[in-house]
């Protein structure tokens, strides 16, 4: 959280020589960050990130202490002045008392209470002072009495509120949670529905207060207030933080409530408020003090090993530094030889409760930059890496190979979702998408990456993409199944182009592939698709996108692409490499031409021709496949080239001929082929 | 030199030189080696020649053939480069195989993942979907804490499960911390968790989905040194020698104490400048992991120290190249990707 601070409102508790440049500097490497510096007249003002344990310093005070404490590690002078008024008597100025009665419903609402009425308040602008400070800070002055409550919670960290007494009715307030449905209209004139259990104070007829986070309308002072009842507490942080996020509504006193404030500086807050309505409202105190606080903060000494200080620090430092920016933070100490006691002062206590906590207090003032750099000592684990790294070098072996990578969003919309025609209830759903464009996580990535073509085919007709992620699918009350695929997509290109770069990748897997007849897949034309399969195991698609996402897309070419599951992959057993001896004698290779039916697949032929061939055949490769009206009706043209070869010698033709003689025949009589001449 | 052989010479060298092209080349060889050639000839008249001179004859013969051979070899060798300057224009392009591109993303986690490797960190990855409890919880932030603010979560719709809670998609990579401390048991850890994570925002320097590197040591006397060492090791072999980093306090639940890691500017080295302001960028957060968090992953925090650190690839690439707004890096537009 975010705090605009004034520089002169900050040195008027900071006493010191040093530039205000300097001072945030120091500030930015100790303790809170002073991210920018604006210029504002003749003043500066420090925009400051205070982190959400440090209520404490979300006040131009708390950071004014922080910084007294940094600029004596820098060896910097510097004073801390404490405001006027904190110790304000609260013994009543008049000799009526004006009742209030007070009924808290569960004490684990409001750990601390106070409240005090002023009387002969004259409303009327605030001093000049007040005004600026308040606008600097981006908070608009309202009158004298509003702007104190808002001035002391700036200054203090300390929020608090102030209602027209003549409008609590029978001067009694109840504080209790809320019951399903009552409703309150706030300060700035909004109805709210207030949801359970918030916080709020009732009196004796209405809600009058929505606790730590805004007054009612109905109890708000005005120009003709002329009573008023000051109001410090604490509230329970959970209940406000629920209450804040079930309204989607958040104030400055509910930022700094829900984090927690430091119950002993809820007198010195109300004294200080006194101190300054008596100063711009002439008000005197007209009722007895109330305080309801069952059970009073405890102070919780922290002991701290040395030994462990200097083994966290890389470094030894004295004891008596260690204790000198303890002291300095506000901590009470004690040592031993051997350690440090150290009791956090009570703006600390529900932040510094652990010996690392201290640890963290005095490297930081004594300094980050000065503790050493080393790189670790000690033993290098054995632990091997992730697939990770291997997809490190299958990604560079698909760049070698011309494509290029693509990074699209896991999160996809609900038409995404439905071309890839997976159900709902097995998709992993948002609960709180941000726009409908991103809804799901994506069971695929090939939507994505038709996207991404359909979005470049601009460009040129051939695109070749890839992306390597998970994607995810639902498991009953288990973690999704979020496996990695690498997926490919190439535009303008066939069906064998999309297949030898998945026989390719599949070889750089070390993997030996079998393509099968697709299942039912909606992302592609079922006749120019296959599964890919190592062993029984499937691990993949491929083939040309179906018309549906063409036609969705609107693509102007038609794109094949393929999607392989790498989890999978990875797991298998690779193929095994053995060593053949390299044939001392050169084979003899000859081409068989053949006109088959379409239906006849190359893998039949080539499994027949080997089969048969053996053990004289060693090799057999599709060489050129054609189709032509003039080869018939439904016929293809298939050539082959076989390797004869034998280990003792090259064989002779009459055993090649003899074995091609066989191959011919079987191949007309198995499938019918009319061999070409 | 007898003046036939002189002669024989002058004849040789003069055929050599009226020579245009390699072919011809190849029949003035002949001409002069050849059966009937120059050279022969003159090799056979020896048998001409007084016998006491004989000696004398074929070392000059010998002598003028070695010249001759020299001219050959230099005029072939002039014929050979005026051949390829006549048909070569070096400046046309080369017969070239098609190099595709790796995204910046993944060209910056190879590198991330070469530097820690030579630190002896390996390379894990855990669930981008997990449940609430590895990411909130077992980091030491309750349900309803307003730390957990600082990160804009997805929820996944899901039935909560018991102790684990809900799923969300991960803003971050620390899930992995108390999975890693789960899964290794007994430290020394060192470990790097790369993952796609998820914040709902977007604007020029956030994308809803961005990617984490996370970075985790277990051991015995673990400081807060052995965390700037290693900083300093990555940040300058990343971003280059004349970069150098700082610790600034910062609060993270499962860290104490905590720091924002910062890094000087790549354009001021540090002065500050109008990008950086002050000279320093944010490049992420850190910390000596909280003792809760490592009595939740079962390592006595007794024992053992550690330290965590985590930030996003996609702001490390921002500050390592000019790319203003991050979300250019999501649009897929080939005529960016590309470029690298």
């Amino acid at each position: 959280m975010n705090m605009r601070v004034p520089v002169s409102w900050l040195r008027e508790y900071l006493k010191t020589d040093v530039a205000a440049k300097t001072i945030a500097q120091y500030l930015t490497t100790s303790g809170p960050s002073v991210e920018r510096i604006e210029k504002d007249g003749q003043d500066l003002i420090f925009d400051i990130e205070v982190t959400t344990n440090r209520p404490d310093a979300f006040s131009i005070y708390g950071l004014a202490r922080e910084a007294h404490a940094i600029l004596k590690s820098y060896s910097q002078k510097s004073q801390l002045l404490t405001p006027k008024g904190l110790q304000t008597n609260l013994r009543p100025d008049t000799n009526y008392q004006l009742p209030v009665e007070v009924i808290i419903k569960d004490k684990n609402l409001c750990p601390r209470f106070t409240a005090i009425v002023i009387d002969n308040v004259k409303i009327k602008p605030s001093p000049a002072i007040i005004k600026n400070r308040l606008e600097k800070c981006g908070i608009r002055a309202i009158n004298n009495i509003v702007d104190i409550a808002n001035y002391v919670m700036i200054e203090l960290g300390q929020p608090m509120h102030t209602f027209d007494y003549d409008k609590i009715k029978r001067a009694r307030m109840v504080l209790r949670e809320t019951k399903a449905g009552e409703k309150i209209k706030t300060l700035d004139g909004k109805l709210r529905k207030l949801p359970n259990g918030a916080i709020v104070i009732e009196d004796g007829e209405r809600l009058i207060d929505l606790c730590g986070i805004m007054g009612g309308k109905n109890s708000a002072v005005s120009s003709r207030t002329k009573r008023v009842v000051m109001f410090v507490q604490s509230y329970n942080p959970t209940k406000i933080r629920k209450t804040t996020q079930a309204l989607a509504f958040r104030t400055e006193a509910a930022a700094r409530f829900e984090k927690g404030v430091d119950l002993e500086g809820i007198l010195p807050a109300l004294g200080r408020s006194i101190f300054l309505a008596k100063l711009t409202a002439g008000a005197k105190i007209a009722s007895e003090l109330v305080d309801i606080y069952p059970s009073p903060q405890k102070k919780k000494p922290i002991t701290l090993s040395l030994e462990k200080l200097n083994k966290y620090l890389g470094l030894t430092i004295p004891s008596s530094k260690a204790q000198s920016i303890l002291t300095s933070l506000g901590f009470a100490t004690t040592s031993t030889a051997q350690t440090i006691t150290a009791t956090p002062p009570s703006w600390r206590t529900t932040d510094c409760q652990i010996e690392e906590d201290l640890i963290e207090e005095i490297a930081r003032i004594y300094g980050y930059h000065n503790l050493p750099s080393k790189l670790p000592k000690g033993q290098i684990p054995d632990r091997e890496d992730s697939i990770l790294t291997r997809v490190i070098e299958l990604k560079k072996s698909l760049k070698f190979q011309g494509l290029t990578e693509i990074l699209t969003y896991s999160i996809i919309s609900r038409k995404f979702l439905e071309l890839t025609e997976t159900a709902e209830k097995d998709a992993v759903e948002l609960a709180n998408p941000l726009t409908e464009q991103w809804q799901f996580m994506r069971p695929t990535l090939l939507v994505s990456l038709a996207d991404v073509i359909a979005k470049n085919q601009n460009l040129r007709p051939n695109i070749k993409i890839f992306e390597v992620a998970k994607t995810y699918e639902q498991v009953e009350s288990d973690l999704p199944k979020q496996d990695l695929k690498l997926s490919v997509a190439l535009s303008g290109a066939s069906f064998y182009d999309i297949k030898g770069l998945v026989e390719n990748v599949l070889e750089i897997l070390n993997l030996e592939a079998k393509f099968e007849k697709p299942k039912q897949n909606p992302l592609f034309v079922k006749e120019f698709s296959a599964q890919i399969k190592v062993g029984d195991i499937e691990v993949g698609v491929l083939g040309l996108l179906s018309h549906k996402i063409r036609g969705y897309f609107d693509f102007k070419y038609p794109a094949v692409a393929a999607e392989i599951n790498l989890t999978t992959c990875y797991q298998l057993p690779a193929t095994r490499k053995t060593y053949k001896p390299v044939p001392k004698y050169p084979p003899v290779i000859e081409d068989i031409s053949a006109i088959f039916d379409q239906k006849t697949t190359v893998a039949e032929i080539t499994s027949s021709v080997k089969k048969l061939g053996d053990p004289l055949v060693k090799q057999v490769e599709i060489i050129d496949i054609y189709q032509d009206p003039k080869l018939g009706k439904n016929k293809k043209s298939v050539t082959l080239r076989l390797t004869y070869q034998k280990p003792t010698e090259t064989p002779l033709q009459e055993e090649v001929t003899r074995f091609k003689n066989i191959i011919i025949r079987e191949l007309e009589r198995l499938f019918k082929a009319q061999i070409r001449k | 030199m007898n003046l036939q052989i002189k002669k024989a010479l002058e004849k040789a060298k003069a055929k050599i030189e009226s020579t245009k092209t390699v072919k011809e080349l190849e029949q003035t060889y002949v001409e002069i080696f050849g059966k009937n050639g120059l050279l022969t000839q003159l090799t056979k008249s020896i048998k001409d020649i007084k016998p006491k001179d004989r000696a004398k004859f074929g070392q000059s013969v010998n002598a003028i053939k070695k010249e001759i051979e020299a001219a050959l070899a230099k005029k072939r060798s002039s014929l050979d480069v005026l051949r390829s300057a006549a048909l070569i224009d070096i400046t046309a392009p080369g017969k070239k195989q098609q190099i595709g591109h790796l995204h910046l993303v993944s060209q910056a986690i190879e590198e991330i993942v070469d530097i820690f490797k030579k630190l002896g960190f390996s390379l894990q990855s855990y669930p981008e979907v997990d449940w609430d409890w590895y990411v909130f919880e077992s980091l030491n932030i309750p349900k309803d804490h307003p730390a957990r603010d600082e990160w804009e979560t997805f929820l996944v719709k899901s039935t909560a499960k018991p102790h684990y809670g809900s799923l969300v998609l991960t803003p971050h990579t620390s899930n992995g911390q108390v999975r890693e401390m789960e899964r290794v048991k007994t430290p020394p850890v060192r470990m790097i968790n790369i993952a796609r994570c998820y914040r709902r925002q977007i604007d020029v320097s956030h994308t809803p989905m961005f990617h984490q590197f996370e970075g985790m040591l277990i051991d015995k006397n673990v400081s807060i040194g052995d965390l700037k060492g290693t900083f300093d090791y990555f940040t300058s072999r990343f971003f280059g020698p004349k970069r150098v980093t700082r610790l600034r306090p910062h609060h993270f639940r499962f860290t104490e104490p905590s720091f924002e890691v910062d890094i000087t500017c790549g354009v001021c080295l540090g002065h500050g400048c109008r990008i950086c302001k002050a000279g320093w960028l944010e490049l992420g957060g850190a910390g000596m992991v909280h003792p809760k968090v490592l009595e939740t992953g079962k390592i006595d925090s007794k024992r053992y120290t550690a330290f965590a650190f985590g930030w996003g690839i996609e702001r490390t690439i921002a500050m390592k190249t000019d790319i203003g707004d991050i979300r250019l890096l999501y649009q897929n537009d080939l005529r960016f990707l590309e470029q690298f």
